[in-house]
Order: C-alpha cells, then sequence, then structure tokens
C-alpha cells in the first residue's frame, strides 16, 4: 500500500467509524425494476425499440442473411467492409460471399486499428442484446476488438433472436456469471448529440448509422 | 380589482433600474476578477439571452424526464433503492474501496488513490510522463473539471483535446461549462459557428449539423492518433473492478480504444458493490439526467487488453480522489456523496433556470452545487450558494438518489450563523427582528405603523410599486401586495 493509499484510507475508515462486520447490500427488489419480462414477446419489443432508437431492423433467417446484406451494402454505396472474424458472420462465411458480390472484405485478423479508420462500413455479430432498451451488447474480443463498431460510418450488427435478454437485469446477471472480459459497451442507436442550443444531431464520434439484421 | 400578475411588464428590460441590493453590498468591493455570487447571478438574472437559452434547455430534459420516469413501475421506491444501494456503499466505502482495488488490479491494472487536485494532476501527469506519452484525449469528467486537469497538462506541453463536443467548444473558446450534463447551454448556435469559423478558418455557418461534422472529422483525426486517454466514471463496480461510462457521443468508447493508455479519474464515492446495482442506477441515471431510457453508449471497461486484442490499452489506471470527500463522509453530509452527477437538479431548479451555471462560481452548479460546493472548498468562500434557493424541493423530487436537499441547504445556513459567517449587520437585524417578534405589544405596534405606511404608500391601488433604499430590493422587478385594512386577528374579532 503506497503512503496516499493509506492516508486516504485511514480518512475513510476514521469517518466511517464502523464496527464489526460490513451488512450486505440492499436487495434488488425486480417488481420495481423489471421492465420487459422473459414471457414477453422478445424479438418484436426489440425490434420496436431498436427502431425507436433510430436504428434500422431489418428480419430475416440465415439462409437469406448474405443477400439482404448485399442489398442493404449496394444501397448504401459501400465499396469495401471490415468483418469480425468470429460468431455467426465465419459460420454463414459472409466475408466469401461478400467477395464474390463484389465487395472488400477485410476480415479483423488481417487489419490494424489505424486502417480500419479508413473503412466506411464494418459487420459485426453481437454478445448480447437487451429487449427492454433496444440495445446490442458487444464484448472486447480478438474477434472484433473494440473498435469494429465504432470506428466506420455504417456498423451492422447481426442479432441472433436467440440472444435476446428480456431486461438490463438479465444482461448484469450473464455479465456477473461469464465475466466482462476487458470491455462491455451498449450500443443503444447511432451516435448523437444535442449539445449545440439542444439541437438533435445523429453521427458524433461513433457510427451514424446502425443497421441491424435480427435472424432467426 | 388588482392585476392579476405582479410580475407582468413592469419595467421593459431596457429601462430597469439597476438593482442596488443595499444591505449585502455594504461591504463590497468593486467588480473584480472572480465576481462574487450576488453580482454574478444579478447580472445572469438581467441577461435575457442567457436566460431563455438556460431555460430553453433544461426544460426540455426536465419535461422529458417526468414523461420517462413514468415509465417505471413505481419510479419512488426505485428511487429510494438506488438511494438505499449508495448509501449502503458510503456507510461501507472502506471495504468497498478494497474490493474494488482488488478486483481491478486481479484485471491488471493499477489503482491510485490521492488526497487533493494537486496530487491528482501530479500523479496523472507522472503516468503521462512514464509512459512517453503526448497526445492527450479526454472524454467527459467533472473530477477533471474540479481539479483543472487539462489546463495543467497544457502548460506542461502535452496536446490534450476535449472530445465530447460541448467540452470541445467550451475549450477552445476558453470558458467553462455551465451545465453537468450540457455544458454549452449557455451558448447560442450563431456563437459556436463564429467560433468554429475562426479556430478552423472556414466560413461561417451556424447550422448545428455542419458544425458537428466539423468537429467530428477534426477529433476522429485526433482520436486515430492519441496515445493517452482520459476518462471519468458514473460507476466504479467494487465486484468486478469495472468503470461504468455512459455518453451519446462514442467520443469515450474511442478513449478506451485507440490510445496506449488509459486514464480514469474519478472521486471515491463513485463506488457500487455489485454490477447488478447498475440495473438500478443507470435506469434511472439516464432518465433523470436527459429522459432517454438509456444513453447510446453504455461502457464498462477495467484493465487493460487482453493478450490476443488488438485494440485497447496496454495500461490502465484508475486515480481515486478523495479531495475533502473523506471530510464530507465523516460529517452530518455524508448522503450528499450520493450524487450520481445526473444534473436533474438543475433542470429542475428554478434558480438555475434564471441564471445558469456560471453564476455559481464553481464546476458544480444548482442544487448539489450549492452543497457540495462549500462542503469541498470552504463554507466562508461560497456562503452565499446555500442562501440561493427557495428551498422549493423541486430538486429533492427530481433527485434519484433521493438526497434531501432542502434540509442539507437549510442545515449549511445554520452552520453559517454558527460559524458566523453571515456578518455583523445581518447578525444585527435578526437580533432586532427577534427582539420585535417576542414581545406581542411591539410586535403589534410596529405591524401597525408598517400597515399604515404600507398602505400609504399604495395610494389605494392595493399595490406599491416602489418602496425606498433599503427595502428597494423589494420592489425592483415586482410590485408588493399592501397589507389588508384589518388584521385577520381584527376580522375575527368583528365577525
Amino acid at each position: 500500500m503506497t503512503p496516499d493509499e493509506s492516508i486516504v484510507m485511514n480518512r475513510v475508515r476514521r469517518a466511517l467509524n464502523r464496527t464489526g462486520p460490513p451488512a450486505p447490500p440492499p436487495e434488488i427488489d425486480e417488481s420495481i425494476t423489471r421492465l420487459t419480462h422473459p414471457t414477453d414477446d422478445l424479438p418484436a419489443i426489440f425490434a420496436g425499440m431498436c427502431e425507436s432508437n433510430k436504428m434500422h431492423v431489418q428480419t430475416c433467417n440465415s439462409a437469406d442473411l448474405a443477400a439482404q446484406m448485399i442489398q442493404f451494402l449496394s444501397a448504401e454505396n459501400v465499396k469495401k467492409v471490415a468483418l469480425c472474424n468470429g460468431g455467426i458472420v465465419v459460420r454463414l462465411d459472409l466475408a466469401n460471399h461478400l467477395t464474390h458480390a463484389g465487395f472488400g472484405s477485410f476480415t479483423w485478423d488481417r487489419l490494424t486499428l489505424d486502417e480500419l479508420y479508413d473503412f466506411d462500413c464494418a459487420i459485426t455479430d453481437v454478445y448480447s442484446a437487451v429487449a427492454e432498451t433496444g440495445s446490442l451488447v458487444v464484448k472486447a474480443s480478438a474477434e472484433q476488438g473494440r473498435a469494429l463498431s465504432l470506428v466506420p460510418r455504417i456498423h451492422i450488427a447481426i442479432v441472433e433472436a436467440k440472444q435476446i435478454l428480456p431486461d438490463l437485469i438479465d444482461l448484469f446477471a450473464k455479465l456477473t456469471r461469464e465475466g466482462l472480459g476487458s470491455a462491455v459497451s451498449l450500443i443503444t442507436g447511432p451516435s448523437k448529440t444535442s449539445d449545440i442550443e439542444m439541437t438533435l444531431v445523429i453521427g458524433v464520434h461513433g457510427p451514424m448509422k446502425v443497421k441491424v439484421f435480427i435472424v432467426e | 380589482m388588482p392585476p392579476l400578475n405582479p410580475c407582468a411588464a413592469k419595467v421593459a428590460p431596457a429601462e430597469r433600474r439597476p438593482f442596488k441590493p443595499f444591505v449585502y453590498n455594504l461591504a463590497m468591493p468593486v467588480e473584480t476578477a472572480q465576481p462574487t455570487f450576488a453580482q454574478a447571478s444579478t447580472r445572469a438574472a438581467g441577461d435575457e439571452k442567457l436566460k431563455a437559452a438556460v431555460s430553453n434547455a433544461v426544460m426540455r430534459q426536465y419535461v422529458a424526464r417526468q414523461a420517462r420516469m413514468k415509465e417505471l413501475p413505481d419510479s419512488d421506491k426505485l428511487r429510494t433503492l438506488a438511494g438505499d444501494i449508495k448509501q449502503h456503499a458510503l456507510d461501507h466505502l472502506d471495504y468497498y474501496l478494497d474490493q474494488l482495488k482488488a478486483s481491478v488490479e486481479r484485471n491488471g491494472g493499477h489503482v491510485h488513490f490521492v488526497s487533493t487536485a494537486e496530487d491528482a494532476r501530479e500523479l496523472i501527469l507522472k503516468i503521462a510522463a512514464d509512459a512517453g506519452c503526448k497526445k492527450v484525449i479526454k472524454s467527459k469528467s467533472m473530477v477533471s473539471e474540479e481539479i483543472s486537469l487539462a489546463h495543467e497538462m497544457e502548460r506542461r506541453g502535452l496536446e490534450v483535446v476535449e472530445t465530447d463536443l460541448g467540452e470541445f467548444i467550451v475549450q477552445i473558446s476558453h470558458d467553462k461549462p455551465s451545465h453537468i450534463v450540457a455544458p454549452i447551454v449557455h451558448m447560442s448556435k450563431e456563437s459556436v459557428a463564429q467560433l468554429f469559423s475562426e479556430y478552423f478558418k472556414t466560413p461561417y455557418n451556424a447550422d448545428p449539423e455542419f458544425l458537428t461534422r466539423q468537429a467530428r472529422a477534426w477529433l476522429r483525426d485526433k482520436f486515430r492518433h492519441a496515445d493517452f486517454g482520459m476518462t471519468g466514471a458514473n460507476f466504479l463496480v467494487a465486484e468486478t473492478g469495472h468503470v461504468c461510462a455512459v455518453e451519446n457521443e462514442g467520443n469515450a468508447r474511442q478513449s478506451i480504444t485507440t490510445p496506449r493508455v488509459l486514464v480514469t479519474l474519478a472521486g471515491i464515492e463513485k463506488v457500487v458493490p455489485r454490477l447488478a446495482d447498475l440495473s438500478v442506477m443507470l435506469k434511472l441515471l439516464v432518465r433523470s439526467a436527459t429522459g432517454q431510457h438509456l444513453t447510446i453508449y453504455t461502457n464498462l471497461f477495467g484493465g487493460p487488453r487482453k493478450k490476443s486484442e488488438k485494440d485497447g490499452p496496454e495500461e490502465f489506471h484508475l486515480v481515486l480522489l478523495d479531495g475533502g470527500r473523506s471530510e464530507i463522509l465523516a460529517g452530518p453530509y455524508r448522503e450528499t456523496l450520493r450524487c450520481i452527477r445526473c444534473g436533474a437538479c438543475l433542470n429542475a431548479c428554478p434558480v438555475y433556470r434564471k441564471i445558469g451555471g456560471h453564476a455559481y462560481g464553481h464546476v458544480y452548479s444548482g442544487p448539489i452545487g450549492a452543497l457540495i460546493t462549500p462542503l469541498m472548498n470552504g463554507l466562508e468562500q461560497y456562503k452565499d450558494l446555500p442562501q440561493a434557493s427557495s428551498l422549493c424541493g423541486a430538486c429533492y423530487d427530481a433527485c434519484p438518489v433521493k438526497i434531501n436537499i432542502p434540509k442539507h441547504l437549510v442545515n449549511l445556513r445554520r452552520d453559517i450563523v454558527q460559524q458566523r459567517l453571515n456578518g455583523r449587520i445581518e447578525r444585527c437585524v435578526y437580533r432586532l427582528w427577534a427582539w420585535g417578534l417576542k414581545s406581542p405589544l411591539l410586535y403589534g405596534l410596529i405591524g401597525t405603523l408598517q400597515k399604515f405606511d404600507l398602505r400609504r404608500r399604495a395610494k389605494n391601488t392595493g399595490w406599491i410599486k416602489r418602496l425606498p433604499r433599503i427595502a428597494a430590493g423589494w420592489t425592483n422587478v415586482r410590485d408588493m401586495p399592501a397589507p389588508a385594512k384589518k388584521t385577520f386577528h381584527q376580522l375575527w374579532k368583528d365577525r
């Protein structure tokens, strides 16, 4: 313990003047905290919340996903795409599908962070999703880093319907069980600000557009 | 029939007489570099443009907050629970700080405790120097404002860029933020446009989208090449050793992604026990602050990147600042440390709405600022702040962790009197007043004299437009109703 630490901690201990072992923290009453229940129609609620968060949502099945993706990318005029190299993206071999459709597709293992700044679009899977708030949950990993879902202008997220959790309560329970890794971010829309005269502007330091494919 | 609204259009703003508060200004120096609260707030209240900007901004957030809170099954009980969780963390702060340190170190991070602002600045500068870092990107941190970190870093030759759009604008305009959550509520888009035009050497354009894109392009380049990232913290989770930082813009996420050294600076009171507690705290924090159900990005991080990862910091430091908080912990104001810096009390406060944040003279403004600024920096220097309240209680109703702000404001006022900080004239006036109130005969006599005098001044209209000298303050900006012809006692006797 450094001298500063013991100074501060001693001050804290003296301030509290606590005797005896610590009491347990207050119990979290779900009846006042939970907003979405496991019995609710999670994909529908999730899709609705994502739309109201100004993310573009499309539901499809895994066979159609590549085709729908290509259609979206053509409409957005994207030429090259960065992809994560794990999860459903690898399972459905999306990188190869996109290459065959004429897009430059680069997986994260072949890119540096600096190179990613020149990409307009990235495709990632998600660790989880929350229906209550319409949030995508991404975890830092070797497969997608922290930057894929952050740096390019357009972020495409692939959510499998079974990944959708009802409420934040369930997400934090899952993270407590499985660990957070080095970083987790909940993404609840494209980046925005209202700093200038409370005028909403979409697209600040994170992606300007978020497209969510819900795969059933 | 007297007019319904005595404040309506009494005097056009341009013609208003200069406000000369007699009693309180007696010993006041002429305008100095740091105006007193009375001077600053008077000036702010007379600035119609500022009032309109602040009022517009806070009302939007306040109305949004009211609507969102209704979504919760029982927002009152949830606020009580959140308050209990924070209070529990404070009551056991030594235990949770120990747990936090162990957890962060298990994740490969470093934890530092510092006592004062200066210690914090020196430590962070040393971390940067040891790692050979020169390009700093900062995301929103109230504590870094508290310790004036950016200024000192620049002085020592580091390139420091505030990356939150509002804070960036504050930085390049050499201004100070005026609201905890929305730093530039006091600036119009035209002034931002003028600022950007000069700074970026581009044509003037007051479209907020254009201005935001300009800032985005500029700051994107800074993110790309930064080597030192700094964030604040909304919560520190003791159980897992993670920082929770919420934002809408993405600059905090950038700060934890590109630079090789990451420092999170937070007050020691930010600790919560468990990850599960975040479900309660987050549902309330964001609704209370801006009326969203969740911020665009809710980030949980702590510790350096894992070996297999390509981005994220190689070094992580958590700097925990005491800065007077342990003293507040020891005393009767411990509850004020529950504050999660949501800004809901600012948005609810009728005083803040009129004068904005700068008038409070310190980084923390509004009702919570009126409490913690004197507590952290000395009651003598900031004794005007606890007085700047009508004790309406709107802040208490808005607070997501149920800090009883009005009660603490009254207690601070009592402390001011007990420490004899309130000046000889005020003590003398109150002594006379107490003397007059203690005697029924004196009370009746003075009351009758006062009644006759005031009714004479009202000249049968029922309203007094001007009181002389000492009392001028009461009628400077509104008419005062004249007392009735008969007192209630007399009416009662006559019935």
